[in-house]
C-alpha cells in the first residue's frame, strides 16, 4: 500500500466531522483543529514501522467506516444482558453515542461523595477547567495516527470525577455497544482521581451481533497523589470487528495504579497502554489475558515509564492461543535517569494450543538509572506435559487434563478482577473456549 | 571477660555522626579493654547499628565530632579496608549478596589479604580448604556453602553463619556484630553464639549490638550499655539484660528522666 | 558513583600504536573501477569479480539501517580508502621472511608466532590491514587436510571450494554493510576442515588496522565436513586515531552433518578517547549454518573496544537436531556504544538453542542487548533459553535489552530470563570490611557477573579476556 493513499484513506474517515456541532469550549475546538491536522500529516502504519511490525491493519483501508448519527433505538431488554450485578453506577453508550435511557445516576449515597460520573458534553459548562488541564493532555496523538483520529472527532464520551479523599464502594461500568455493521465510533474516557480517592472503573465493549466494524477508542487517566484506581478493561467486540484503542496513564506521588486488559474479541485487535510514573513512590501492576482463536490478531503493546525514584511496577501478560490465531507483545519498561530504587518486574507467558497459532513477544528494557532492580522473562510454549500427566494418573481424560490447566492458564489473569459477577462471567468464556476442543 | 590490667582497645570520645545531614549520634563515649565483651542494646532507631557502621567506615555516615582510637591509633585517618586489615570487624545485620563470587575464592582472598597484612604467609586453595573445613566444622557448616555464590540464595540463619566463618578466619582484635542475633532459630542462635564464644580470647573484644537479651543467654557479656537516640543513656553488668527485659526500654529512659528532673 | 569507581573505569588503550611500514594504499572513493582495481590487484577469477559488481550494484539501492540503539554521524562511504596493504620487500616464503617491523607490532600486541606459536599451540593467520600476512603450521595442518590460509590464496588454490560455499550463509544482499562487504572485500581467513576430522589446534586469526582512513572489509569462511570439527579463534586490536574508521566484516561458517565449529572473538578494536574522539565503527555480520543433522555452532564473543559495535552473531539451525549457542560479554565505557546480540533461526526439527549475554556499561556509555528467536513452523520440538543480564557501573551509562520472540511452532518451548544489577556502594563496603580494596572487589565481581561466557573461550583466550576487563575497568590491577 502506498502512502499516498493511506494518507487519503485517514482523510477519507474525516469527512464524517462534518456533522460534529462546533463546541462552546474555544481550546477543545482548537485542540480537534490540531488533530485533524495531524491526521492529514500521519499514514496508516504499515508492518514496516517497527511498532506494527507483526500487525497489518490494511486490511482496515477497504471498508471507508463512517461514525453513525442517530443514535440506535437500542431497547433495556436488548442491552440488558450485558449489565453487571450487583448494582453498578454505569454509562451506556451505542455505537459511540451516549445513550441516556440504559444508564444510570450515581446513586444516594455516592452521589453524596460528589463524585461525577457523566457524559462529556453534559459537563462542558460545569467543569471545563478540569476538562481543560486534562482532556487530550495525556493521550499524545502527536505520532499516533488512531489518536489523532479519535481527538479529531473528540465530543462526547464518559467523564469520572473522584473527589480528594473520596473512595467508591460501586464500581463504574462504561459499557460500549456495537449495534451496526461497516460504523466507526471513537469512544473517549477521561478518569481523573483527586488525591487520596479510590475508584474501580470497568470499561466493557460488546457486539450486539457480529458484524464488521471499528472501535477507536482513547481512555485518558490521571491519578493524584495516593490515589488509587483499578481499571478492568474488556474488549468482547465481534469476531469480525476492528479494535483499536489507546490508553494513557499518569500517576503522581505515592498513586496505584492496577490494571487488568482481556481481550476477546476482533478480528484485528490493537491496545496501546502507556503509564507513567511520574511521582515518587508511584506503583502499577499491569495484567493482561488474550484468549483468541480462528484467524484472530491480538497485539497488546504497554509502556512503563520510571520517571520518579522509588517507582514500582509488576506486570504479567499471558496469550492463549488457538486455531490459526495470532498473538503479539510488546512491553517496554523505562527506567529514566534518576528513577534510582526502581523496582520492575515483567513476565510474558504464551500458551498456543494449535499448530497454526502464533505468537510475536517482544518484552524490553530500557534502564538509564544504576540503582535499580528490573527483570523480565518470557516463555512461550505447550502445556506442561508433566502437569498433564498427574492429572491423567489421578484419573482425567487427556482432554480434560488439558483444559483444565489452559483454564487455569487464564484464570490467573481473571482472579485479579475485583468484581466478581464480572469475574464470573469470564471465567465462563474461558471455560467454553478451553471446552470447544 | 575482665581482666584487671588489660590494655584498652577502643576509646570512644564524644562521637556524634549524621547521615543525610540528620544526626544520628549525639555523643558517645565508650572504653572497651582486651578480653571484654560488652553488649550494647536499644530500640529500633536509637543509633546502635549506625555506631557499629560508623566504627567500620561506611561511607553513608558522615562524623561530626568525637574521637576514636583504636589500639591507640585514630581510627578516622583509616580507610574501611584499613580498619579490617588493622583488626576491627563487622558482622553485618544485612550480609551483602555478591552473585557470581564463589565464597571459598572470597574467603580464601580476605584470610590471605588479612594474613599479609600481618607478615605471616598466605595459603594456597588447597591448604585454605583444609582450613577453612575445619573452621566451618564449629559452626556445623556444609561443606556445599565453599561452592555457592557470596550469601547469594542464603537463608538468613546461613548468612549469619557465613560471617562468623569469616570472623573466625580473620581473627580480628574487635569484633562487632550488629543484630547478628536477628531472625535466627534457637538452634541457629546457640551455634553462632558458641562460635563466638570460642573465638574469644584474652586478646581480643566484641561489642554485641541487640534488640533482644535472649542473645546473652549465650554469650555473657561484662558490660551492658543501653543506646537511646544516640547517647549511651545506661551501663550496668549482665543484670542490666535481665531487667530490660523484664521491664522494657521505657523503664530505663523513665528512670533516666526521673534521675535528669531530680 | 564513588571515587573508586570512577578511578576503575578510566584505563588507556595498550594497543593504539601505529606501525611505521611502507603501505600500498588505494585512493579513498567507492565507484565500480575501485572494485575492479581491488580484484586485479588480488588476480581474481572472473566469478568473483562479477559477485563483486554484482554486491556493488544492490548496495547502490541500499540505506543505511537505522534501527539500532546508536547514535554516529552519516558515513562518507567515498571517504574511505577501501585497499591497504603492507608492501612486501618479495614474496613471502615463510615466517622468517615477514617484515621485521612487522614481526615486532604483532610481538607487542601479545600475537603468538613463530615459537611462541610453537609454545602455545595455536595456528595462527594474520590479518594486517586488507590483507593476510602470514599464516602459521599450515603445513602441518595439510597433512590432516585442513586447509587454513587467507582467503585470496584459497580463490586461487581452491576455488571450487570457495566459489561453492561463499555467500551461501551471507547472501550478497543481506544487509546494507554485509552487501558493502561481498563488494569490496579484501582479504580475511579461509579454513576446511574435511569429513571426519577433528581439527587438532586451535586455529586463530589476528586482525590489525593500521592505515588510517582505511576501512578494513575481511571475509572470513569455515566449512566443516561431516563430521569434522574446529575451534577458531579471532583477536582484533587498532592503532589510536581521531577520526573513526569502518570495520565492516563477513564471516560466514557452515556446519554440515555432525560437524562442530567453535568460533570465538576476543574484540578490542581502538574505542575511541575518553570523549568519544575517535574509534572503529564495528559493523559486522556472522553468521553460522548448521546445515547438517546434529551440527552445531557455537559463537563466544568478549567485546570491549570499538566506539560502536554493531554485530549479531547468528546460527541458522536448520538440521534436525542441530545446536546454535551464543555466549556474550560486551562491556562499554566512556561514549562507546554496543547494540549486539544474536539470532536463532530455528528450522529443523528438535533443533535447541542457548543464549548467554552479559552487558556492562560505564561511564556514558551505552549497551543494548538485541535477540531473535525464531522458531519456524517446521521446527518440531526446538527449545531455546536465554538469559541477559546487565551491569550497571555509575549513574550516567544506560542497559537495554530488546529479545523479539517469534515461535509458529506450538510444540516448542522458549524461555527468556533478563536482569539488571549493579555495582554498589553496598557490596564494595562489604568488600572493604573483610580487607579488600576497591579495584579488586570490582575486578571479583566483574569476573563472577561473565563466568558463565569465560568458561566457554578457550584457554588462551580466557586469561587474556580475563586482562582485557581488568585493563578497561580495574585501573592498576593486573
Amino acid at each position: 500500500m502506498s502512502v499516498a493513499t493511506a494518507s487519503g484513506y485517514l482523510e477519507s474517515l474525516l469527512q464524517g466531522r462534518a456533522q460534529l456541532p462546533i463546541s462552546p469550549l474555544a481550546w477543545l475546538n482548537r485542540l480537534r483543529a490540531e488533530a485533524v491536522e495531524r491526521v492529514g500529516a500521519l499514514r496508516v502504519p504499515t508492518t514496516h514501522d517497527e511498532d506494527w511490525r507483526f500487525t497489518d491493519i490494511s486490511s482496515l483501508t477497504k471498508l471507508p467506516f463512517q461514525p453513525v448519527h442517530a443514535a440506535s433505538p437500542l431497547q433495556t431488554a436488548e442491552a440488558e444482558r450485558f449489565y453487571l450485578e450487583p448494582a453498578t453506577i454505569r454509562l451506556v453508550f451505542v455505537d459511540g453515542m451516549y445513550a441516556p435511557q440504559l444508564s444510570t445516576q450515581v446513586p444516594g449515597a455516592a452521589g453524596d461523595s460528589g463524585i461525577v460520573v457523566t457524559h462529556l458534553s453534559a459537563a462542558v459548562s460545569a467543569h471545563a477547567t478540569t476538562l481543560e488541564s486534562h482532556l487530550g493532555r495525556h493521550a499524545e496523538f502527536c505520532n499516533n495516527a488512531f489518536t489523532a483520529l479519535n481527538t479529531a472527532f473528540l465530543h462526547d464520551g464518559a467523564l469520572i470525577i473522584v473527589p480528594r479523599d473520596v473512595a467508591v464502594d460501586m464500581p463504574v461500568h462504561l459499557l460500549f455497544i456495537a449495534t451496526q455493521k461497516e460504523a466507526a465510533s471513537y469512544p473517549r474516557c477521561l478518569l481523573i482521581a483527586e488525591s487520596g480517592s479510590a475508584v474501580t472503573v470497568i470499561e466493557d465493549y460488546v457486539a450486539l451481533q457480529q458484524g464488521v466494524y471499528v472501535t477507536n477508542a482513547v481512555t485518558e487517566i490521571a491519578l493524584a497523589d495516593n490515589a488509587h484506581v483499578n481499571h478492568i478493561r474488556v474488549q468482547r467486540d465481534s469476531g469480525q470487528a476492528f479494535h483499536i484503542a489507546d490508553c494513557a496513564v499518569s500517576l503522581a506521588r505515592a498513586s496505584r495504579y492496577q490494571s487488568t486488559s482481556i481481550a476477546l474479541g476482533a478480528r484485528i485487535s490493537r491496545y496501546n497502554l502507556n503509564v507513567q510514573l511520574a511521582g515518587e513512590g508511584a506503583e502499577c501492576a499491569v495484567d493482561g489475558l488474550a484468549l483468541i482463536t480462528e484467524r484472530q490478531l491480538a497485539d497488546t503493546h504497554t509502556c512503563i515509564d520510571h520517571i520518579k525514584p522509588h517507582g514500582s511496577s509488576r506486570q504479567l501478560h499471558k496469550c492463549i492461543v488457538d486455531g490459526a490465531a495470532h498473538a503479539v507483545f510488546n512491553g517496554k519498561i523505562m527506567v529514566r535517569p534518576g528513577a534510582q530504587l526502581t523496582d520492575s518486574v515483567q513476565s510474558s507467558r504464551n500458551l498456543l494450543l494449535s499448530g497454526r497459532a502464533h505468537v510475536d513477544t517482544k518484552p524490553q528494557l530500557e534502564i538509564f538509572a544504576d540503582d535499580v532492580k528490573c527483570a523480565h522473562g518470557a516463555t512461550v510454549g505447550q502445556l506442561d506435559s508433566e502437569e498433564v500427566f498427574y492429572l491423567k494418573s489421578r484419573g482425567l481424560s487427556e482432554m480434560t487434563a488439558r483444559n483444565l490447566l489452559t483454564y487455569a492458564f487464564g484464570a490467573e489473569i481473571i482472579e485479579r478482577i475485583p468484581v466478581s459477577s464480572l469475574r464470573h462471567r469470564l471465567k465462563q468464556t474461558v471455560l467454553e473456549h478451553t471446552q470447544r476442543n | 571477660m575482665i581482666y584487671p590490667d588489660s590494655k584498652s582497645l577502643l576509646e570512644v570520645r564524644g562521637l556524634r555522626a549524621t547521615v543525610n545531614g540528620i544526626e544520628i549520634l549525639k555523643g558517645i563515649d565508650l572504653t572497651v579493654r582486651s578480653g571484654e565483651v560488652h553488649a550494647i542494646m536499644g530500640t529500633n532507631g536509637s543509633g546502635k547499628s549506625t555506631f557499629a557502621k560508623v566504627l567500620a567506615g561506611h561511607t553513608a555516615y558522615e562524623v561530626t565530632g568525637g574521637t576514636v582510637l583504636f589500639e591507640g591509633k585514630n581510627l578516622f585517618e583509616l580507610a574501611p579496608e584499613e580498619r579490617a586489615r588493622a583488626g576491627v570487624f563487622l558482622a553485618f545485620q544485612y550480609p551483602i549478596e555478591i552473585p557470581g563470587v564463589a565464597n571459598n575464592q572470597f574467603l580464601r582472598l580476605t584470610y590471605n589479604t588479612v594474613q599479609t597484612q600481618r607478615g605471616k604467609d598466605e595459603l594456597d586453595p588447597l591448604e585454605f580448604d583444609d582450613f577453612v573445613r575445619e573452621k566451618m566444622k564449629m559452626l556445623e557448616m556444609s561443606p556445599d556453602f565453599l561452592d555457592r555464590s557470596v550469601n547469594a540464595g542464603f537463608s538468613g540463619g546461613e548468612k549469619k553463619r557465613n560471617e562468623i566463618l569469616q570472623m573466625a578466619l580473620l581473627e580480628p582484635r574487635l569484633a562487632i556484630l550488629d543484630e547478628t542475633d536477628s531472625g535466627l532459630d534457637i538452634d541457629a542462635l546457640r551455634i553462632v553464639a558458641n562460635g563466638v564464644n570460642q573465638l574469644a580470647t584474652r586478646d581480643n573484644a566484641t561489642i554485641l549490638v541487640t534488640h533482644y537479651q535472649r542473645l546473652l543467654n549465650y554469650i555473657v557479656p561484662d558490660y551492658v550499655h543501653v543506646m537511646e537516640s544516640g547517647r549511651i543513656i545506661k551501663t550496668g553488668g549482665k543484670q542490666l539484660a535481665l531487667e530490660l527485659e523484664s521491664h522494657g526500654y521505657d523503664w530505663v529512659s523513665s528512670e533516666q528522666r526521673a534521675a535528669a528532673g531530680a | 558513583m564513588s571515587a573508586v569507581l570512577q578511578n576503575l573505569v578510566n584505563q588507556p588503550y595498550k594497543h593504539g600504536f601505529v606501525t611505521e611500514i611502507e603501505s600500498d594504499v588505494a585512493p579513498k572513493g567507492l565507484s565500480e573501477n575501485t572494485i575492479r582495481m581491488i580484484s586485479a590487484k588480488k588476480n581474481e577469477p572472473e566469478w568473483l569479480l562479477e559477485f563483486r559488481l554484482k554486491a556493488y550494484q544492490q548496495w547502490l539501492t541500499m540505506e543505511e539501517p537505522q534501527w539500532p540503539n546508536v547514535k554516529y554521524p552519516k558515513i562518507d562511504f567515498q571517504a574511505i580508502s577501501y585497499y591497504s596493504a603492507p608492501k612486501p620487500r618479495k614474496k613471502l616464503g615463510s615466517m622468517d621472511e615477514v617484515d621485521p617491523e612487522l614481526l615486532r607490532t604483532f610481538e607487542k600486541l601479545g600475537v603468538p608466532m613463530h615459537e611462541r606459536a610453537a609454545l602455545a599451540g595455536v595456528a595462527v593467520d594474520v590479518i594486517f590491514d586488507s590483507v593476510s600476512v602470514a599464516t602459521t603450521y599450515k603445513q602441518k595442518l595439510a597433512e590432516v587436510g585442513i586447509i587454513f590460509g587467507s582467503i585470496s590464496e584459497a580463490v586461487h588454490t581452491h576455488p571450487d571450494l570457495v566459489k561453492q560455499y561463499l555467500g551461501t550463509v551471507v547472501p550478497v544482499g543481506d544487509n546494507f554493510y554485509a552487501t558493502l562487504n561481498s563488494a569490496v572485500f579484501t582479504d580475511g581467513s579461509f579454513c576446511f576442515i574435511p569429513k571426519g576430522v577433528k581439527c587438532p589446534m586451535d586455529l586463530s586469526t589476528y586482525f590489525r588496522i593500521n592505515t588510517e582512513a582505511s576501512g578494513q572489509f575481511e571475509r572470513t569462511l569455515i566449512i566443516a565436513e561431516e563430521g569434522a570439527s574446529v575451534s577458531y579463534l579471532e583477536g582484533c586490536t587498532a592503532p589510536r586515531f581521531d577520526t573513526n574508521q569502518l570495520h565492516a566484516a563477513v564471516v560466514e561458517l557452515v556446519a554440515l552433518d555432525n560437524a562442530d565449529i567453535k568460533y570465538s572473538t576476543v574484540q578490542n578494536w581502538y574505542a575511541g578517547d575518553e570523549n568519544g574522539v575517535g574509534g572503529i565503527f564495528n559493523f559486522v555480520t556472522k553468521r553460522g549454518l548448521a546445515k547438517g543433522v546434529n551440527s552445531r555452532i557455537s559463537w563466544t564473543q568478549v567485546e570491549t573496544g570499538s566506539a560502536i559495535t554493531w554485530k549479531y552473531p547468528s546460527c541458522v539451525l536448520q538440521g534436525d537436531n542441530s545446536v546454535g549457542e551464543f555466549y556474550s560479554v560486551a562491556v562499554t565505557n566512556h561514549h562507546q556504544q554496543a547494540d549486539t546480540g544474536t539470532k536463532m533461526i530455528h528450522i529443523g526439527k528438535n533443533t535447541r538453542s542457548t543464549i548467554v549475554s552479559k552487558g556492562i556499561s560505564a561511564g556514558h556509555s551505552n549497551n543494548s542487548y538485541r535477540g531473535l528467536v525464531r522458531i519456524a513452523p517446521t521446527a518440531a520440538g526446538a527449545r531455546n533459553y536465554s538469559q541477559c543480564d546487565s551491569m550497571l557501573v555509575g549513574d550516567q551509562c544506560s542497559a537495554s535489552t530488546f529479545p523479539y520472540i517469534q515461535v509458529r511452532n506450538n510444540s516448542a518451548i522458549v524461555e527468556h530470563e533478563a536482569s539488571t544489577s549493579k555495582i554498589g556502594e553496598d557490596q564494595l563496603f562489604y568488600f572493604a570490611q573483610r580487607g579488600i580494596g576497591g579495584e579488586e572487589a570490582v575486578s571479583m565481581i566483574i569476573n563472577g557477573f561473565c563466568k558463565d561466557v569465560f568458561q566457554q573461550l578457550p584457554m588462551e583466550f580466557a586469561v587474556e579476556a580475563t586482562k582485557l576487563l581488568g585493563l578497561k575497568l580495574e585501573g592498576s590491577v593486573g
